[in-house]
């Protein structure tokens, strides 16, 4: 019976630290301040600090959906966010946090426009890099500034054949992506 | 039976020990197998670090900066070390050297140098760490100690920059730039690099202030002691190594030829490009110190004025968008055919509620330069100044 409850107490740890787990359908994030249909078969990472999605694993495609303080510091370069900022110089602050991240190669923007993210008005920046490995990818990464928060929602694949495979399932979760939080208007 | 295992396993480590004691380059020097190992894994992170984009090309540059290097060494030592500086694009302040002599110079160190004397003294330092062998003297000590370099990287990990350096280099590199060398080896690049320095005629009293740059740059941007040069010994100490060092043995010998004019005329491009790359990182007072230095050898550039409107247009402190405005003007006095300024003059009159003036930057903008890769966004303003305008 010690036995048992031991081997119940060891697959409730487990399961209950299980990096990644199944997240089909809608999803509200721990804050309450965004929501997002999940696609079939796509795995989510269990953790409160994002939110990320992937089917075949983060290295061959992955959705991250993150929110962010404008007080909350970026790890590559000093900018930061500011109240009243155009989502062009938005974007011009993600790019040079991007560029300014030595472990990205061969980094090239493909395109940089204005977007609506549903009714939430922003920008699109598309952009290739190499890793260290020469290994080639590709990002769509939209972002809006509401309030003082910045929200981003990016799809990142590799180049090679998972980032268009996979570009119409991202296409349906960002339609379904809605802002939640107090400043959502 | 027991002191028979016992000598085994103290003949084994006798014998797996390599020693750490080697003699430096010399005319009749070869590479022993494990430095001959250590030079193709040198070559091989330096395949990938020279296809990351991350390099600067500018062949007249390269050219100079080779022949500085060149006059620091003996024929003999050139023919057995194929010396070569390659300029990485990167703000922060940092160079490294391969085994094989190939040696790493980021923009950021470059561009705060005042003079040849002073590039001397970097370029001898980091080819001393060559010379006297260190990355195989380094890597034997730790073979023996048994201590993983991936342990030693770890303990890195909180040095600021070095995370990135960590994933752009592979362990050779990782060695040479982030984790440094022992406190001897380093003194022992400061003080054979200052007699290389002398030799070739410079002014050593410049040696030192390579770390009085650095040592300004960690309190501007609160850092701790960084990991360049290795974290060993600490700046200050270095310093006065270097002082200690010429009073004692060149006294009434220190002076030489710092040649500042020929530096900043050969090196002015960097000192933009990388003031430019200091924005990006957000580093604005770094930006503004070397957008102005280079005013001084360029005083009209046209694009250091616009890099100083843009300064003051990101940083937004008390009285910038008016200074944007005034560098942004300049700019254009000089050039009037120069797009950018009228791209970000007209994003200050959009935000002030100046239509009118904003539509017309933004037109000039976009008759100058049709195929901008942001006119999207400048076609939503025009298409909303004119909203306004009719409302």
């Amino acid at each position: 019976m010690k036995r048992l409850l031991l081997l119940l107490l060891l697959l409730l740890l487990i399961t209950a630290c299980a990096p990644w787990m199944q997240g089909r359908g809608l999803y509200e994030s721990p804050k309450h301040s965004f929501t997002l249909d999940i696609p079939q078969k796509w795995m989510r990472l269990n953790t409160d600090k994002h939110l990320l999605i992937s089917r075949d694993g983060p290295f061959l495609q992955y959705v991250l959906v993150q929110e962010r303080h404008f007080d909350q510091p970026f790890r590559h370069t000093k900018k930061r966010f500011q109240r009243g900022m155009l989502p062009q110089e938005a974007a011009e602050v993600i790019l040079d946090e991007i560029s300014s991240d030595r472990s990205v190669f061969n980094f090239s923007v493909i395109e940089n426009t204005p977007a609506t993210v549903n009714r939430y008005e922003g920008f699109k920046i598309v952009f290739k890099y190499r890793n260290k490995d020469g290994l080639g990818f590709k990002t769509i990464y939209y972002g809006v500034i509401m309030g003082e928060r910045f929200y981003s929602i990016r799809y990142n694949a590799a180049e090679r054949y998972y980032f268009e495979k996979d570009l119409q399932t991202f296409e349906g979760v960002l339609n379904t992506f809605t802002i939640t939080g107090a400043h959502a208007a | 039976m027991r002191y028979f295992f016992l000598l085994l396993i103290l003949c084994s480590l006798i014998a797996g020990c390599l020693t750490t004691s080697l003699p430096p380059v010399t005319e009749d020097f070869g590479l022993e197998d494990d430095e001959k190992r250590l030079w193709q894994r040198s070559k091989e992170e330096q395949r990938v670090l020279n296809n990351s984009g991350l390099v600067y090309r500018d062949n007249e540059i390269e050219d100079y900066l080779n022949k500085i290097a060149g006059n620091l060494q003996t024929p003999e030592i050139l023919a057995r070390i194929p010396f070569r500086i390659i300029v990485i694009k990167n703000p922060y302040l940092n160079a490294f050297a391969f085994p094989n002599g190939v040696i790493y110079i980021h923009t950021g160190i470059l561009a705060r140098m005042d003079n040849e004397a002073q590039l001397a003294t970097l370029l001898a330092h980091e080819m001393t760490h060559c010379t006297h062998r260190h990355a195989l003297r380094a890597f034997r000590d730790r073979k023996n100690k048994a201590i993983d370099l991936a342990a030693v990287q770890e303990s890195q990990i909180g040095c600021d920059g070095a995370v990135d350096l960590l994933a752009l280099l592979g362990s050779t590199g990782c060695m040479a730039a982030v984790t440094g060398y022992s406190r001897e080896f380093e003194t022992e690049a400061d003080m054979v690099g200052i007699r290389l320095v002398l030799q070739a005629g410079y002014d050593p009293n410049e040696a030192p202030k390579i770390f009085e740059h650095l040592t300004k740059e960690l309190a501007e941007e609160k850092l701790r002691e960084p990991f360049f040069f290795g974290t060993h010994p600490k700046l200050q100490d270095r310093i006065e190594n270097y002082r200690n060092f010429l009073d004692t043995r060149y006294q009434g010998k220190r002076t030489g030829t710092k040649n500042s004019e020929v530096f900043l005329t050969k090196l002015h491009k960097v000192i933009l490009d990388n003031a430019f790359l200091d924005l990006k990182a957000g580093r604005f007072s770094t930006a503004q110190r070397g957008a102005k230095k280079y005013l001084k050898t360029k005083p009209n550039d046209p694009r250091a004025y616009y890099l100083l409107g843009e300064i003051s247009r990101q940083r937004k402190k008390q009285n910038d968008t008016d200074r944007a405005k005034a560098y942004y003007k300049k700019a254009l006095s000089i050039e009037p055919s120069y797009p950018d300024p009228l791209r970000a003059i007209g994003l200050l009159y959009y935000k002030e509620g100046k239509k009118t003036l904003a539509k017309r930057s933004f037109e000039s903008y976009l008759s100058l330069s049709p195929h901008a890769p942001d006119r999207a966004y400048i076609k939503q303003y025009l298409a909303q100044c004119n909203e306004k305008k009719g409302s």
